[in-house]
């Protein structure tokens, strides 16, 4: 059994960077994944990286975390194509506005722009836009490409990871942590649970009770078509992102609800929902009509009540620590995973963490 | 007989018959081009699954195996 | 709009439309769907009026019972989505629909195995199930001078009908060696009717001095903007080509063929247990004596369920809808069995002819070795043999890696032409097993649909837009 300074149970975006973050500084690290690296929320979210739909007090976070996207680049098939946010009618023309004020006073660099701005950008949209604003930085990244990139910088960096090893048991003692998987048994001097939607019940198996929520996203695909829309595309609400990329494909998203559960590992599209996400994005770019609908799918994304992330030391266990329920990981995710990961080396985080301490609760059965 | 068009050109048809086999009687094989790669590409399982035969009607893509040719069809390379 | 039915058959071929004449005669409320205009699958598909008549006279049999049974039909209907419970979401000419049902029975057949060979991209090269479609179905030759490659006896089908219909055969390459066919003579055996066609189909292809090259395979496809000429050569035991031994042959188009795989992407997205056996053709849908799968009241029957051939096809339908009747209340377990036996009695017998045809069919190892580095594997997103090579020496080990890392089976057709072929390149690389391996995640919607057909006419102000994000 071989004894490493930090096990990081989750390997993706924010597993990986903390990972990498805390080999950096010296550390010798293991992580486990229980599929493939960067396959879970990393691998199928829709890619958007958009400083836009962002909340403001994660704002500083998303801006860092674009530049580590942007510094990735081409391997990732990031693109920096500009993003426009719009409205289509009065109620929501407020919201933009009164959001993007907010957005930009905490840096977002971000303009609210005319209707003539946007479709002068981009001619195919609806003529029906009453109100837009433009962020030069938005882009996007091709998620599927993410797991194969992350595996890489691990192998380069040296860090230990076993996939398609789930963590089947995890004790913790004064001696450290023992992570149990069907490939061998870890054991370690600290722990990170970045499971994403899973996080909740392996911090329970260490007597820590999160009351993680789970939404399961939507994300289609369209297939490849002519040349469209440019730019990033979202909602007022934030409840559509569209892009095409520059292979010719959409990618439609925006958060409309499938179901399933992350327990029973399985999540689905409900028709009616995707169909409506489907009429939202071909309302705002009529061309799409004509594209072919080729797949839709969908992922889970885990938050707390207040929808801020759970980012810091586990409560009531010396050198663990929790990263999960990031609004808007795939783009913060790079920078709050190496937040992590300075936090884990004892040295102080550029940036402030969310203290997990004010959800947890123990669990009755369990206490280490 | 039925009578469509394909990129322009007037293409004759037996009632029935889709319009990937009438273009293929009629000596059209290639299709379109793959968007990758920009090979040639058409008809080649001729039951709706590998999507090689795809070409626009009335500005839908489509799989030609799959349309019947009907009179008066305006079809272009997919 | 959701219509409720005891009972839904997907697919009208043999097996679908078997069940569903039964499952109707049993006091079901069956609803019968499937793509094509009319009942009869790929196998007894009904002949346009350019087609060959009576080519498919167990077809019109099969139409003419379901016409007159109470079988509610919904022809020309692609399923796009199933849901667990089931429901069936349709797209078709007016527009999108579902239909709810509480037992699901899968007949949704089999497409042909794809294995890439050099230049299969260009266009006149078709599959052999396709060239009889052409023949039969369409009334229309392949080209003027075929070449009928592969493995199978749809190739001397395929070269005979040819030949009938005043083309020309440049040649038949076969995989199989004449041994390996006299091999099955006793399975050939239980079906006179079917080994007498054979020899016709093989006199006919003498008659006419076609060579027939056995233990062959195409080593290449030439042309530029179509088939020109192929290069054949000979292979070894493991069907691995040897060197110095080509011919070339002058054609216009090539039948390729290698045999059948069932088409499993409606059990998968319903989360049923699969199994890989290479006799069944591959990746198949695990059913049991019954026709039951591992999801409550859903069966599945057909190819669909394991390549048993046309004959088992419709045997196991009606397995299936005694199951479902019996699982529906509808019959007693008594005599369930009693009406089971004799089907399974039958079944047994024409099951081994089926099992021996896709035998001959089992791909073998050495055909890997004959795709070249540039040839692609991918034919939607022209990923070559190289890229699936590189990608799996760079640590991809399942369908899943090698889709995020190449973008092989990610394109219009969903991975039904390169899966099996990536999947016996990960496997002959790292010596994984094929359920290791796994197949791609199955995603709606079954088959690429036009956004326009699907979405229908909506008002933006009608659009449930939920609530916004947090700030």
């Amino acid at each position: 059994m071989s004894e490493f300074d930090l096990i990081v149970v989750g390997g993706g975006i924010m597993g990986c960077s903390a990972a990498l973050r805390a080999s950096e500084g010296g550390m010798r690290v293991a992580l486990v994944e229980r599929a493939a690296i960067g396959s879970g929320a990393s691998g199928v979210n829709a890619g958007t990286l958009s400083l836009q739909i962002k909340r403001v007090a994660l704002m500083p976070y998303a801006i860092r975390g674009h530049r580590w996207w942007q510094k990735a680049g081409d391997k990732v098939g990031f693109r920096r194509t500009g993003g426009l946010t719009l409205a289509f009618n009065e109620r929501e023309a407020t919201l933009l506005e009164e959001r993007m004020r907010l957005k930009i006073a905490a840096g977002g660099p971000i303009e609210l722009v005319t209707p003539g701005f946007a479709l002068q950008r981009e001619p195919s949209l609806t003529s029906r836009v009453i109100a837009a604003s433009w962020c030069a930085d938005d882009g996007y990244a091709s998620a599927n490409r993410t797991g194969t990139y992350l595996r890489g910088l691990l192998r380069d960096a040296g860090v230990t990871y076993l996939e398609y090893s789930p963590a089947e048991a995890i004790d913790g003692g004064d001696d450290g942590f023992q992570v149990v998987t069907p490939l061998g048994t870890l054991k370690g001097r600290r722990l990170l649970l970045t499971a994403g939607a899973w996080t909740k019940p392996l911090a329970a198996k260490l007597g820590v009770e999160f009351p993680v929520h789970v939404r399961v996203n939507t994300v289609s695909v369209l297939e490849r078509g002519p040349a469209t829309v440019g730019s990033v595309i979202g909602h007022a609400t934030g409840l559509l992102t569209l892009k095409q990329k520059a292979d010719g494909t959409v990618l439609i998203g925006g958060g409309w609800q499938g179901r399933g559960s992350s327990e029973e590992g399985r999540g689905e599209i409900v028709p009616a929902t995707m169909l409506d996400n489907l009429r939202l994005a071909r309302f705002v770019v009529p061309p799409l009509a004509r594209f072919r609908l080729l797949r839709a799918w969908t992922g889970f994304e885990a938050h707390v009540p207040d929808f801020y992330p759970l980012a810091g030391a586990l409560p009531g266990i010396r050198d663990a620590f929790v990263l999960s329920c990031v609004r808007g990981g795939y783009t913060i995710g790079p920078y709050i995973g190496r937040l992590l990961g300075d936090l884990i080396l004892g040295k102080e985080p550029e940036l402030k963490l969310f203290d997990p301490a004010r959800f947890a609760g123990p669990t009755t059965a369990l206490a280490v | 007989m039925v009578c469509f068009r394909f990129e322009g050109a007037e293409v004759k048809a037996v009632a029935g018959q889709s319009v990937g086999v009438a273009l293929w009687a009629a000596g059209i094989r290639t299709l379109g081009r793959n968007p990758c790669d920009g090979t040639p590409r058409g008809m080649h399982c001729a039951m709706g699954s590998c999507q090689e035969c795809v070409v626009v009607i009335d500005g839908a893509r489509i799989e030609a195996c799959r349309v019947v040719a009907r009179d008066g069809l305006v079809v272009t390379a997919g | 709009m959701t219509a409720d039915h005891d009972l839904i058959v997907l697919g009208a071929g043999p097996a679908g439309a078997s069940a569903a004449i039964d499952a109707d005669a049993l006091g079901l409320k069956t609803l019968l769907i499937d793509e094509q205009d009319a009942a009869g699958g790929q196998v007894w598909q009904a002949p346009t009026p350019a087609g060959r008549p009576g080519s498919a006279s167990e077809g019109e049999t099969l139409r003419r019972r379901l016409a007159a049974s109470g079988v509610r039909t919904a022809f020309s209907q692609r399923v796009w989505h199933i849901e667990p419970g089931f429901v069936v979401s349709t797209a078709g000419p007016a527009g999108t629909a579902s239909s709810r049902a509480q037992a699901l029975i899968l007949a949704t057949g089999a497409i042909e195995r794809h294995v890439p060979v050099p230049g299969w991209t260009l266009p006149g090269v078709i599959g052999l199930a396709a060239a009889t479609n052409f023949l039969k179905a369409q009334g229309v030759l392949p080209g003027r001078r075929v070449v009928v490659a592969g493995v199978g006896p749809l190739l001397f089908q395929v070269a005979a009908q040819v030949l009938e219909a005043g083309g020309a055969v440049a040649a038949v390459i076969d995989l199989n060696s004449r041994t390996e066919w006299l091999a099955q003579a006793r399975s050939l055996a239980t079906r006179p009717e079917l080994l007498w066609k054979g020899f016709s189909w093989l006199a006919r292809i003498r008659t006419a001095g076609v060579p027939v090259l056995s233990r062959h395979a195409l080593r290449r496809i030439d042309g530029s903007e179509g088939v020109e000429s192929v290069v054949a050569g000979t292979v070894d035991a493991d069907w691995a080509p040897l060197p110095h031994q080509e011919r070339s042959f002058q054609c216009d188009a090539v039948c390729l063929g290698f045999g059948l795989t069932p088409l499993t992407d409606a059990s998968r997205l319903l989360g049923a247990r699969h199994v890989y056996d290479p006799s069944l053709g591959g990746w198949t849908v695990e059913s049991d004596a019954d026709q039951k799968t591992s999801v409550v009241r859903l069966y599945a029957c057909g190819d669909g369920a394991g390549i048993l051939g046309a004959a088992a096809a419709p045997l196991r339908g009606r397995i299936a809808a005694l199951a479902a009747a019996r699982d529906l209340s509808r019959l007693t377990q008594a005599d369930f069995a009693e009406r089971v036996r004799p089907l399974r009695r039958d079944l047994a017998r024409t099951a081994r002819f089926g099992l021996a045809m896709a035998g001959l069919t089992m791909p073998r190892s050495g055909l890997l070795q004959a795709i070249t580095s540039e040839t692609v594997v991918c034919r939607c997103e022209a990923v070559t043999r190289a890229a699936l090579d590189r990608a799996i020496a760079d640590g991809a080990v399942t369908i899943n890696d090698l889709k995020a890392a190449t973008r092989c089976g990610m394109g219009p057709c969903g991975g039904r032409s390169c899966e099996d072929a990536a999947a016996a390149l990960i496997a002959a690389r790292t010596g994984h097993s094929r359920e290791r391996i796994g197949t791609g995640t199955a995603r709606p919607p079954l088959r690429p649909l036009p956004l326009d057909s699907l979405l229908g006419d909506f008002d933006y102000e009608q659009l449930p837009i939920p609530a916004p994000a947090p700030l």
